[in-house]
C-alpha cells in the first residue's frame, strides 16, 4: 500500500434499533478524490449507515477510520470537525433568511457574520462553479440553487467528504446535470463525495465506486462500467426485476373521466391550469409529462377537488365539478398525492388511523357514523401483507416508516376501494426499485380491471412505460399529445420545455 | 408557483430581485413631517391645541414606553419561535417586583428586581413550552392568570391586609432629565402658531423631564435591533424562530436559544412593569398593567416582527391612549379629521392595487369617521376610553395583509424532530 489511506473506511459497522438490526457489519473503503455510490432500497439502511458516519447515531459495533485515523464522534460537531459534512435530503434552509445567513449559522466563528463572510461564500462559490450569490433570499431560489446552498453550507465549514443523502430526488434532469458537473468540480479539487441513491442510471453515470447495501448490510463493491442498470438492481433487490412497460393494451372506448376547459386561477387571477381538456377511458392510463411547476400539482387537485376551478368534470357519466372531495371519493376517485407527507398521511398517528384517513365513511373503516375500528385494523394488516409494507407493526406511527413504505400503504390504501379512476401524482417518487415495481404491478393489474388512472410524474421513463396516452402541460396548458409507443424521453424532455409548443412527433 | 421560477433553474438566471424591506431615512422623515403638518392643520381646524400639546405629548411617550416594552418582549420571543401571550403575566410581575424593590433598595435596584421579576416569569413561561412542549397559549394564559396571583399573595404578606392592592407610595424616583433651553419653548407653544407651535409642543414634550428609564426604554429598540440583525447571537436566535431542524443541524442547541429569547422577553416586559409603576407611577397598585401586555404584542405584530415598525405601533397605540388624559372628548374628536382622511386615502390606495375588500372597509371607516365628527362635537367618554383599543383592531384588521412572521413562530420543536 504506497497510496493514500482512504478517505473513509468504515469496519464491521453494526446498528441495532428495538426490533430491527439497521446495519450488521458494515464493510466500506470509499478512496480519496473519489464519488463513492452507495445503493440500496428503501429501508436497507443506507441513511442510518450516513448519520452513524455523521455522529448522528453511535455504532453498536464497528469502526470508522478517516484519512487512516480511527474516530468515535457523539454528535455532528465531531464529524464536522474531521471534515465530513453532510447535504440532507430535505433542505436545512431558512426561508426568509439570506443565504450568508443560512451558510454562517453556527459557524460564525469562522469569518464572522459579516462582508468577510460574504466575500469567503463568493469565494467558495466560484471557486466550485456554485454561482451562489450571498445576499440573496433563500425564498426566492430554485431547488437546485438551494442545493447548491446547501453544498456551500458544508464546504464553508471546511469539509473535505461530502456525503449526500439523495440529491437527485428533488430535481429535474437538467439539474442533474448540474449537480453532477458541481461534484465533478469538487473531486476535481480533491475532495471525496459521498452519494446515497437509488437511481441506477444516475450512479452508473456519475460514480467511480459503487457500494450495494441491502438489508442492511453491504453485499457487493462494483465499477459502474463493470455493470448494467439491470445487474445492479438486481443486486440490490437480490432478484430479478419487471420494467415499467404496460404491455398489451386494455384501453376501453368508454370514457370514465372526462374533463373539459379545466382552468384554475392563481391568486393574481393568472390561470395556473389553462383550459385542459381530456378524456381517460376505462383501462387507460394518461401520463402527464412536464417540468415541475407547470400546473400538474393544480390539475391534479382541482379534479380530486381540493382546488376551486372553472370547466366540467364528468366521472362516468356523472358531473361533478361542484362536489366536494368527500363526495368524489366516495364516487369512486382515488388519489395518490405528490407530497405524501403534506396530504396523504398523519405523520404521527399510527398505520390503521392512515388507512381511515379520506375513507372514514366506507366499510371496511365505518358502520353508520361511527369508525369501525376492528375492521380499519384488519384492513390495514391485509394492505400491510399484500403490499409488502415492511413495518413492525400497523400500530406504529407513519413517521417511523421509509418513505417507499409510506408510499406503498397510501398506494394500498386507495386502491382497497377500487377507484374508478386513480390520480397519480408521482406514485413512485423517492421509492426504491423494488418497491416501484410493486406498485407499477398494483396500477397495472388494477387497469386490467378497468381502472382508469391519470398518472403524473417526472420520471419520463415510467410515464412512457406505463402510459397508454401522454400529454405534455407546459405553463398550465396541454400543449402536445405523444405516442407512448413511439416517442423516446428525449422528445418528451425537449416538448417539457415547451420549445416546440407544437404536436411532438407521434 | 409561476412558470417563470421553475425553469429559470434551467436558464441559470440570477434569482435575486432587489426588495426594498425597510424605508429609508428621507421616507422616515417624510412620514415624521407628514405627520406634524396633519396634526397642526387638525390642531387649527377644530381648535384643539391638545393633539401636540408638550403635555399630550410627554403623557404619549409614558404610555408608548410600557407598550414598546411590551412589544419588544413579544419580538425576542417570537423571533425564537415561542409566542408568549404571557407577557401581561410578566408585566404584572415587574410592576409589583419594581416598586418593591424600589421601596427597598432605592430605584436603581428596584429597576434591576422588576426586570429579573418579569425575566422569571419569561423562564417559567420557557420552562414550560420549550422543555416541556406545553401548548404556548395555554402555558401564557396560565402565566397571565398566574401572576396577579402571585404578587396578591405577596403584596398581603409584605405590606399587610391594607396594602394587599397596593403598595406605600414610591417616593425615591430614578432621575429625570432635560435639554437645556428646550422649556423656554413654552412661550413658542401657547401661541397657537401653525406649525411652529405644534413643533414647539411636540420638541418639549419630548425633551423636558424625560425619565433616565425612558431613555434606557427607547434605546433597547436601535438595541435590540442591533443584536437580532447584526450579531451572532441574534442570527442564532433568529433561526431557532424560523427553522430551527435547520438550526439543529447547524449544532445549534435549539432549547438554549428559546430559552435566551424567551427569558430576554420576560425581562422586557418586566422593564415594561416597572415603568409603570415606578416612572408612569409611583405606586404599585393592583390592575396597573391594564391589557397593556396583550396591546405591546398587537403593536408588535403591528410593526410586522420588527423593532422599528413596532415602534411606530407603541407610538401610535400610546398616543390615542394620552389623549384620553387630556381633555379627550375633544381632542379624539378633532382627530377624527386626520383618521377620516387617512383611511379614506388608503381607500383609494386600496382599490388602485384591486385590494377590493380592504378597500371598501377602510372606506365606510372613513365615512364613518366623518359621520361621527359632524354629528357630535364630544366624543362620550366612554368610547374615548375604548380609543386605543378600537385603533389595535382597525389597523390591525388593515395591516394584516402583509405580515411575515417568523416561519417557526408557535410551532412546537422537539429535538431530533
Amino acid at each position: 500500500m504506497t497510496a493514500d489511506p482512504p478517505a473513509v473506511e468504515l469496519k464491521g459497522i453494526t446498528k441495532r434499533f428495538p426490533g430491527v438490526v439497521a446495519n450488521s457489519d458494515v464493510n466500506l473503503t470509499v478512496r480519496k478524490g473519489t464519488i463513492h455510490a452507495i445503493v440500496g432500497e428503501n429501508g436497507a439502511g443506507k441513511s442510518t449507515l450516513m448519520k452513524i458516519l455523521y455522529g448522528m447515531q453511535p455504532p453498536d459495533e464497528g469502526e470508522i477510520l478517516i484519512e487512516g485515523n480511527p474516530v468515535k464522534f457523539s454528535s455532528p460537531q465531531g464529524a464536522i470537525g474531521a471534515g465530513i459534512g453532510m447535504v440532507h435530503q430535505h433542505f436545512m434552509l431558512a426561508d426568509n433568511f439570506t443565504v450568508t445567513e443560512n451558510v454562517v449559522l453556527g459557524a460564525e466563528k469562522l469569518h464572522g457574520i459579516g462582508t468577510q463572510a460574504k466575500a469567503k461564500i463568493t469565494e467558495i462559490s466560484q471557486r466550485y462553479g456554485l454561482g451562489v450569490e450571498p445576499d440573496t433570499l433563500v425564498e426566492d431560489l430554485g431547488v437546485g440553487d438551494r442545493q447548491r446552498v446547501e453544498i456551500l453550507k458544508v464546504l464553508y465549514r471546511g469539509a473535505r467528504i461530502l456525503i449526500l443523502d439523495e440529491p437527485t430526488a428533488v430535481l429535474v434532469p437538467q439539474e442533474v446535470d448540474e449537480l453532477f458537473g458541481n461534484l465533478r468540480e469538487l473531486i476535481r479539487e480533491g475532495l471525496t463525495v459521498l452519494f446515497i441513491s437509488h437511481k441506477l442510471d444516475e450512479v452508473r453515470g456519475v460514480a467511480d465506486d459503487i457500494t450495494v447495501i441491502r438489508r442492511g448490510t453491504t453485499v457487493a463493491s462494483v465499477k459502474p462500467d463493470q455493470v448494467t442498470a439491470r445487474q445492479l438492481a438486481t443486486l440490490m433487490v437480490g432478484s430479478e426485476l419487471p420494467s415499467p412497460e404496460a404491455r398489451e393494451s386494455t384501453v376501453t372506448d368508454v370514457p370514465v373521466l372526462v374533463v373539459r376547459g379545466l382552468t384554475v386561477r392563481g391568486p393574481d387571477g393568472r390561470p395556473i391550469v389553462d383550459d385542459a381538456t381530456f378524456t381517460i377511458h376505462k383501462g387507460e392510463v394518461v401520463g402527464i409529462a412536464g417540468v415541475e411547476g407547470n400546473g400538474q400539482a393544480e390539475l391534479a387537485e382541482a379534479i380530486i377537488g381540493m382546488r376551486d376551478s372553472a370547466g366540467t368534470v364528468e366521472l362516468d357519466g356523472v358531473a361533478i365539478a361542484g362536489w366536494d372531495t368527500r363526495r368524489r371519493r366516495e364516487a369512486g376517485l382515488g388519489y395518490i398525492p405528490e407530497d405524501r407527507h403534506r396530504q396523504g398521511l398523519l405523520l404521527d398517528a399510527p398505520l390503521w388511523e392512515n388507512r381511515i384517513l379520506g375513507h372514514q365513511t366506507e366499510p371496511p373503516n365505518a358502520k353508520g357514523f361511527l369508525i369501525n375500528v376492528g375492521g380499519a385494523r384488519r384492513d390495514t394488516t391485509r394492505i400491510v401483507a399484500e403490499y409488502d409494507v415492511r413495518t413492525p407493526s400497523i400500530d406504529v406511527a407513519a413517521v417511523a416508516l421509509s418513505g417507499g413504505n409510506q408510499q406503498k400503504l397510501i398506494v394500498g390504501r386507495e386502491m382497497s376501494h377500487q377507484p374508478k379512476v386513480l390520480i397519480a401524482a408521482h406514485p413512485t417518487r423517492g421509492v426504491d426499485v423494488g418497491a416501484q415495481a410493486a406498485i407499477w404491478d398494483h396500477i397495472r393489474n388494477a387497469r386490467i380491471a378497468g381502472m382508469g388512472v391519470l398518472l403524473i410524474s417526472a420520471d419520463l421513463d415510467e410515464l412512457i412505460g406505463l402510459s397508454d396516452a401522454l400529454k405534455v402541460i407546459y405553463g398550465g396548458r396541454l400543449v402536445a399529445d405523444a405516442d407512448p409507443s413511439t416517442v423516446t424521453p428525449e422528445q418528451l424532455g425537449v416538448a417539457m420545455t415547451g420549445a416546440t409548443g407544437e404536436e411532438t412527433p407521434s | 408557483m409561476s412558470t417563470d421560477t421553475t425553469l429559470s433553474a434551467a436558464a441559470a438566471q440570477p434569482a435575486a430581485k432587489p426588495r426594498s424591506r425597510r424605508m429609508s431615512t428621507s421616507t422616515i422623515l417624510l412620514i415624521v413631517a407628514g405627520a406634524l403638518v396633519g396634526l397642526s392643520l387638525v390642531h387649527q381646524l377644530a381648535n384643539a391645541p391638545d393633539v401636540t400639546s408638550s403635555g399630550a405629548i410627554q403623557a404619549a411617550l409614558q404610555a408608548a414606553v410600557p407598550l414598546g416594552l411590551a412589544g419588544l418582549g413579544g419580538l425576542w420571543a417570537e423571533r425564537a419561535g415561542v409566542v408568549n401571550i404571557g407577557l401581561e403575566g410578566q408585566m404584572i410581575l415587574g410592576t409589583w417586583f419594581g416598586a418593591w424593590g424600589s421601596l427597598e433598595f432605592g430605584p436603581w435596584i428596584g429597576l434591576l428586581i422588576g426586570i429579573l421579576g418579569g425575566a422569571v416569569g419569561g423562564l417559567v413561561h420557557a420552562v414550560a413550552t420549550v422543555t416541556f412542549g406545553v401548548d404556548h397559549i395555554i402555558s401564557g394564559v396560565a402565566m397571565t392568570i398566574l401572576a396577579p396571583g402571585v404578587v396578591r399573595y405577596l403584596s398581603y404578606i409584605t405590606w399587610g391586609s391594607a396594602g394587599a392592592t397596593q403598595s406605600p407610595q414610591v417616593v425615591d424616583q430614578v432621575p429625570r432629565l432635560s435639554v437645556p433651553g428646550v422649556n423656554s419653548l413654552k412661550g413658542l407653544e401657547e401661541h397657537q402658531w401653525f406649525l411652529i407651535s405644534d413643533i414647539a409642543g411636540v420638541l418639549r414634550g419630548l425633551l423636558h423631564e424625560v425619565s433616565l428609564v425612558t431613555i434606557l426604554a427607547v434605546l433597547l429598540i436601535p438595541l435590540t435591533a442591533w443584536v437580532l440583525w447584526k450579531t451572532a447571537f441574534g442570527l442564532r436566535v433568529r433561526s431557532v424562530g424560523e427553522d430551527p431542524q435547520a438550526a439543529e443541524s447547524l449544532g445549534l442547541n435549539v432549547y438554549r436559544y428559546k430559552y435566551y429569547g424567551v427569558v430576554i422577553s420576560g425581562a422586557m416586559a418586566g422593564l415594561g412593569g416597572v415603568y409603570l409603576s415606578t416612572v408612569t407611577s409611583a405606586i404599585y397598585r393592583e390592575g396597573q398593567t391594564g391589557g397593556r401586555g396583550y396591546i405591546g404584542l398587537a403593536a408588535m405584530i403591528f410593526g410586522n416582527w420588527r423593532p422599528g415598525g413596532l415602534a411606530v405601533g407603541a407610538s401610535l397605540f400610546g398616543y390615542t391612549d394620552a389623549l384620553q388624559l387630556r381633555r379627550g372628548s375633544e381632542s379624539v374628536h378633532a382627530l377624527l379629521i386626520l383618521v377620516g382622511a387617512l383611511l379614506l386615502a388608503l381607500a383609494v390606495w386600496e382599490f388602485i392595487r384591486r385590494n377590493r375588500v380592504v378597500a371598501i372597509s377602510s372606506a365606510v371607516l372613513g365615512v364613518l369617521s366623518y359621520v361621527l365628527f359632524f354629528s357630535v362635537d364630544k366624543i362620550p367618554t366612554a368610547l374615548v376610553q375604548a380609543a386605543p383599543y378600537i385603533t389595535v383592531l382597525v389597523v390591525l384588521a388593515l395591516a394584516a395583509q402583509r405580515l411575515r412572521p417568523p416561519a417557526a413562530d408557535g410551532k412546537p420543536y422537539r429535538r431530533g424532530g
